[in-house]
């Protein structure tokens, strides 16, 4: 279960001027729900996954993951937390585009420094999973914006992380790519994942597979 | 050892391979040039201390007007009767200036019963033939002859300008090649002809003390005995020697720091200065779970390849340029007269200390500098590196 309790965060711009991105968020996450927070450009969405991946501290309140304070862990800890619990699909996917489909989507399991066999078949299940399997050792810079999308999710699921956090994931598809997604979330859902997605694309709005729409206004829950 | 780290850190380095290469060169200069100078620099000492191992303990010349004359080879016995002096040779030498090449010989000339001052001297007195006008040269000589087609004997002229045939009859080593190489071994009497000194006249005279520390001692007599003399002791050829060098090296060493310092500023420049693509890469590393110490450790792998890469490169390099190469140009910075002297090879000295010390000063350095701006980013927040 994922908690967020009293949530504020401040960016500090310059020494004078700060922006309150969240400004008291409470939320609850149950486990293996499928939850969209919906809101403009600047509301504070991928602010609320950035605190819950421990990508960033909050200036005041707690975010629990599974009974464990995330927003307290030091830097070391965040990162072996989201390297075992989380899988994290960017706006921008965030892939490193000299690298191939291959090299990109095992990068969370290169420090773990895991036995060849193991990290082939983390590989081959995940490459399946997305049909991306031709793709292997393709560089990522040539692939099309929807091959590159189901890179990001592969890399996100490698580990097999219980938490799937989804920034703006339609923002860069047009609607036949958006529709796939949407059917990949249906499979991550039904694999049991807990999954939020933040977005202000309307065709999140309404769908079956979705158990709550959060909408986030202006750094608080409207 | 994390194989996948080590491969990351190849690609990486694959990646940015204008970087790679610009870092590479420069860093395989920078050793290169401070591996060549320590090379050259341990080989010429090393030389120059077996030349004045093998210095006269005591020379002592004739001085007329302030200039060195030839003197009486009856001074020599005088100078046995000196107590506390073993032996006392009168030299014929002096040097020989051969137009073709435009190189000076040393001609040195012995007596075959006559003690030898230097060991070297002995086993061509032993091989020489006395009796013709042969003579023994070093493998600069030798190879200074044969460019102007002088293979089997040489035709000295004389000062009256008639010719003195001599025969080569064999190549010498000495105790060490920047002493012997110019020098050209054959017998006194031979010698006085091509200088036209008379058969009493001597060079100088070489004198050995029994008692080490009673040079001073003696030297201070043959100065009372004889007043035109001005005696040298090896201790004050060594501070000669010694101070050349040095003030070569001191030129050189001025020259190379400022160099370096350059070569730094621009491996620093283009090493610390992580670029806007580089810090988003590692805010997605930390993103998708690497640690700060998995950033620092993928970027000591990259800093240590690249930079141990350079200095091996550096110092092969290095190693064929002073000794296959001779060191062309830099050679001459610490020779200085080779104009007028043969050339000759820098002798092989492994120096570990010399490697260390380069070592230290090139891979440590850089993988710091790639490794410090590095870890600024991998402990920002993921979130803030990335925006």
């Amino acid at each position: 279960m994922i908690e967020l309790k009293n949530i504020i965060k401040r960016y500090e711009i310059n020494k004078n001027n700060t922006v309150t991105a969240l400004n008291g968020i409470n939320l609850t996450v149950k486990e293996g729900e499928l939850v969209v927070l919906k809101g403009a450009s600047g509301s504070g969405k991928s602010t609320i996954l950035s605190l819950i991946a421990a990508l960033s501290k909050p200036t005041s309140g707690e975010v629990i993951v599974d009974d464990k304070r995330v927003s307290k862990l030091p830097d070391n800890f965040a990162s072996d937390f989201r390297r075992d619990n989380v899988g994290f699909i960017f706006q921008k996917y965030n892939l490193i585009n000299s690298l191939s489909v291959k090299e990109n989507i095992i990068l969370p399991l290169v420090p773990m420094n895991l036995h060849v066999n193991i990290v082939e078949a983390k590989l081959k299940r995940v490459l399946k999973m997305f049909h991306i399997e031709n793709k292997e050792n393709i560089l990522v810079k040539n692939l099309s914006g929807g091959e590159q999308q189901r890179v990001a999710i592969a890399r996100a699921n490698i580990n097999e992380p219980k938490i799937i956090l989804a920034d703006e994931p339609t923002a860069n598809l047009d609607e036949k790519l958006s529709m796939k997604f949407i059917d990949i979330l249906k499979e991550l859902r039904q694999q049991g994942k807990t999954v939020i997605v933040a977005t202000h694309d309307p065709l999140f709005f309404n769908l079956d597979i979705v158990d709550k729409v959060v909408e986030i206004h202006q750094g608080l829950i409207s | 050892m994390n194989i996948y780290l080590v491969e990351y850190a190849i690609n990486s380095l694959l990646r940015q391979k204008y970087k790679t290469i610009f870092v590479t060169v420069i860093l395989t200069t920078l050793v290169f040039l401070l591996t060549s100078v320590f090379f050259i620099t341990n080989s010429i000492k090393y030389e120059l201390q077996s030349t004045v191992d093998a210095l006269p303990e005591i020379v002592v010349q004739k001085i007329k007007a302030g200039r060195h004359y030839d003197l009486d080879s009856e001074r020599v016995d005088d100078i046995l009767e000196i107590t506390g002096v073993n032996s006392a040779v009168a030299r014929v030498w002096g040097y020989y200036y051969f137009a073709n090449v435009g190189v000076n010989f040393t001609v040195v000339g012995i007596d075959e019963y006559e003690e030898q001052y230097k060991n070297s001297l002995n086993l061509i007195a032993k091989s020489l033939d006395f009796s013709t006008n042969s003579m023994f040269v070093g493998e600069g000589v030798k190879k200074s002859m044969s460019e102007s087609y002088y293979k089997e004997y040489f035709n000295f002229i004389k000062p009256n300008g008639t010719l003195k045939k001599m025969n080569i009859s064999g190549v010498f080593e000495g105790d060490t090649q920047l002493e012997s190489n110019d020098m050209i071994v054959m017998s006194k009497e031979n010698a006085r002809d091509i200088f036209d000194m008379s058969q009493s006249r001597a060079t100088d005279i070489v004198v050995k003390v029994a008692n080490v520390d009673e040079i001073h001692t003696v030297a201070s007599k043959i100065r009372l005995i004889f007043p035109d003399s001005r005696v040298i002791t090896k201790d004050d050829l060594k501070i000669s020697y010694q101070n050349i060098f040095d003030y070569k090296s001191g030129i050189f060493l001025a020259l190379f720091v400022v160099s370096l310092f350059t070569f730094f500023i621009i491996i620093y420049d283009k090493a610390s200065g992580l670029s806007s693509e580089e810090k988003r890469e590692i805010g997605i590393l930390k993103a998708i779970g690497w640690r700060v110490d998995d950033v620092l450790k993928e970027k000591f792998y990259e800093g240590f390849i690249i930079s141990f890469f350079a200095y091996l490169l550096g110092v092969f390099l290095s190693l064929g340029f002073v000794y296959i190469l001779k060191a062309p140009l830099i050679q001459k910075i610490f020779t200085g007269y080779s104009e007028l002297k043969t050339s000759f090879d820098l002798p092989f000295v492994f120096d570990i200390q010399t490697l260390a010390l380069v070592f230290f000063l090139s891979v440590p350095i850089y993988i710091a500098a790639t490794i410090i701006p590095s870890w600024r980013s991998a402990t920002l927040e993921a979130d803030e590196v990335m925006r």
